[in-house]
């Protein structure tokens, strides 16, 4: 069931009146938000939290999730891990149980401490890759692909592109030398093993302003494609580079921090063919955010500005949150009130071919994989908009799952 | 490693180098005056590229007017933080005054970051990113650009320092005690000099802005800038230019040949070594003046 529906569905059920929960139906189901507003993700972080509070809106505005209204609690941890400890035990003592970091050193740096206290914690899109590992990791909840899986439907999408095979196929990965970049490098390595692939790596310093050694060894290498694990300003200068060195852009392919700003600081026709790999699906036309623009931003009750609505993070945003409200639906449905971390750790692991209206490739969360089934979809940007190259995928599950496993097992044993 | 290869890597290190100069002029200025490692340089530069952007783009101006008005802006912003906030600290210890600039620094970041937010914005300068080759090597136009701008500057400030107010800071950075009793406005000469690192900060700002866009980052560029400045003796402009020419080839060639070898993250590690060596063996840098010494 979509969201949309979900909350159509809601408001009947609240309007038929749901006598007796009229003193619980006033208590919120709050979800900590504790998020980089003033450093490294500010590219990102409040697209994100207005598509939290549009979302939570809009629901209340329906009734509620069983009549409970939903509050995001937004708070600035400026991507210093202590920061964002010091908001999670914050908000653990007002009773928050639900939590969202949106970076992967905080994240990694609350994790044990959730993990000991039993708190649900939102990973989507950022932190370790094993922590989809249902089993291990119980109360982490990455849903979407993690930087694992996206990495690896890259190589099967270059796979394809080079005519089904890559051996003896050169691929690069220029990436940001810290462990967001760093993430999919091992599983990278497999897949050159496995693939007989050639992958030659090209780190880059933060913030990513200085790549020109990387692109003039680029030149002398000649990749069939190149895999950019690199942010905001660092694309327009790996732009830049691509021209004077004369590399395709077409054969630049991009995680999926790549966003509607920096194609903008490209320029709309520069970027033409510019690759990205994406785990959600953006645009206006996407049902859910049509939603929220005709029931919010139409009557001026939009959480931020509109031209945010027009940015993929925005997307992101509600594909990190609408998982979140579907598993309390589920739960309040399945346990009824008070809702609980335990309770909803079951709507999590309950969540069936989900795709928040439109929003993502559906997704099925279970006890063992927290991920969903981690499938992206590769687009091209055409001068005006993105044009999806193929359809939504997991490839190389098989790969990605034994490295899951092997270093999740660490993660027990430490 | 082919000799064109190497030879890439050393041409296109020096212009990278350049830049970084560019930067570190603004810091030597103000430590010849005061003798104030200004750890609000990174910052300073980041509020002159959003001051030109905010008149070019926002109010519609031209570059060319919008640049001399920025500069303008700048000098009197660098001017009023010497009057406001760095003039009641003098004689205070220097940790103090260390912490001020940090403590500007963070005001500068959190005020852009609450006026322009936090997202990446182009800068174009018109230098066009089309393919520059000199015979086999291939060159930047916009590091070319920068490198010109820190050479003109250079030369400015060496043809400044031998007018009548350039001697007058020279006076006050040999020995500001012996300037005050001869009638030197001390004072007026270190907000000079803050000023004047306020409108290098905008040229630098402008460079490094077109390379990577005008966002927060552009602070960042302090730990390059003081190692260069660090490097070529923190009071000396040419050394400043001669180190950042160093660190730009050092760094550029050495992490070619380092990342393979040890997985990448060598670019910073020399950058941090060339900086740890420097305090270590030679603490006044390449020109820099002998009484600059460990204790």
């Amino acid at each position: 069931m979509t969201i949309h529906r979900t909350i159509k569905a809601l408001t009947v059920a609240t309007l038929l009146g749901m006598a007796g929960q009229t003193a619980s139906a006033q208590e919120a189901i709050r979800i900590g938000a504790c998020l980089d507003l003033s450093k490294a993700y500010t590219f990102v972080s409040p697209q994100v939290a207005q598509a939290a509070q549009d979302l939570a809106k809009y629901v209340n505005q329906s009734g509620g999730i069983g009549g409970h209204p939903v509050e995001i609690i937004v708070r600035d941890h400026g991507n210093e891990p202590q920061r964002g400890v010091e908001c999670y035990e914050q908000l653990k003592r007002e009773g928050v149980f639900i939590f969202n970091f949106l970076s992967t050193p905080v994240t990694n740096a609350v994790l044990p401490r959730a993990m000991k206290d039993g708190n649900i914690v939102m990973q989507s899109f950022v932190g370790r890759g094993d922590a989809v590992d249902g089993e291990v990791f119980k109360w982490i909840f990455p849903v979407g692909p993690t930087y694992w899986q996206q990495a690896a439907n890259d190589v099967a999408f270059i796979k394809g592109r080079l005519g089904g095979k890559l051996t003896g196929a050169k691929i690069g990965f220029i990436y940001l030398d810290y462990p967001f970049g760093q993430e999919p490098i091992e599983v990278l390595k497999t897949l050159s093993k496995a693939e007989g692939f050639d992958l030659k790596l090209y780190p880059v310093p933060l913030p990513g302003s200085d790549q020109a050694s990387a692109w003039t060894q680029m030149r002398r290498d000649k990749p069939d494609y190149v895999i950019s694990w690199i942010l905001a300003g660092g694309h327009v200068v790996a732009f830049k580079e691509m021209k004077r060195n004369g590399f395709p852009i077409d054969k630049y392919l991009s995680v999926n921090w790549l966003n509607e700003v920096d194609i903008r600081n490209i320029g709309d026709e520069a970027a033409k063919g510019i690759l990205r790999g994406t785990n959600v699906a953006g645009g206006q036309e996407v049902p859910l955010v049509k939603t929220l623009l005709e029931n919010l931003y139409s009557k001026g009750q939009g959480s931020g500005p509109e031209t945010s609505v027009r940015d993929v993070y925005y997307n992101t945003g509600l594909a990190i949150y609408a998982p979140a409200f579907e598993a309390a639906r589920i739960a309040i449905k399945k346990y009824g009130w008070p809702l609980n971390a335990e309770k909803m750790k079951d709507g999590y692991e309950s969540i069936k071919n989900f795709d928040g209206s439109g929003v993502m490739s559906p997704i099925t969360v279970t006890a063992k994989d927290h991920g969903g089934g981690g499938k992206t979809r590769v687009e091209q940007w055409d001068g005006k908009s993105w044009v999806p190259l193929s359809d939504w995928s997991a490839d190389y599950t098989d790969v990605v799952w034994k490295l899951i496993k092997e270093n999740s097992s660490k993660f027990k044993v430490e | 490693m082919e000799l064109a290869f190497l030879a890439e890597l050393t041409a296109n290190g020096a212009l990278t180098g350049l830049l970084y100069s560019l930067f570190a002029i603004g810091l030597v200025l103000i430590y010849k005056a005061s003798s104030v490692p200004n750890l609000a340089q990174g910052a300073l530069t980041m509020v002159g590229a959003y001051l030109v952007l905010a008149l070019a783009r926002d109010a519609g101006l031209p570059l060319w007017a919008a640049i001399p008005l920025a500069a303008v802006a700048m000098f009197g912003l660098g001017m009023g933080i010497e009057r406001v906030a760095l003039r009641r600290l003098a004689g205070r210890p220097i940790v103090m005054i260390l912490m001020m600039t940090l403590g500007i620094d963070i005001f500068l970041r959190g005020t852009t970051l609450a006026i322009w937010g936090g997202t990446s914005r182009s800068f174009d300068l018109g230098v066009s990113s089309d393919p520059l080759f000199l015979g086999d090597i291939l060159i930047s136009r916009i590091n070319l650009v920068g490198a010109a701008a820190a050479v003109l500057l250079f030369v400015v400030f060496v043809m400044f320092f031998r007018t009548r107010l350039g001697t007058r800071l020279r006076a006050i950075a040999d020995d500001y005690m012996a300037s005050w009793s001869v009638g030197i406005s001390v004072e007026r000469g270190v907000g000079l000099s803050w000023g004047l690192a306020s409108i290098v900060a905008v040229a630098a700002g402008i460079i490094w802005g077109e390379i990577q866009g005008v966002d927060q980052s552009l602070s960042l560029l302090l730990l390059k800038g003081l190692t260069v400045a660090v490097l070529g003796g923190l009071d000396s402009i040419f050394g400043a230019m001669l180190a950042g020419l160093i660190l730009g080839i050092v760094e550029n060639v050495g992490s070619t040949y380092l990342d393979p070898l040890v997985g990448g993250g060598s670019r910073d590690l020399i950058v941090a070594a060339v900086l740890i060596l420097t305090v270590m063996v030679r603490p006044h840098g390449l020109f820099g003046r002998h009484d600059i010494e460990r204790v």
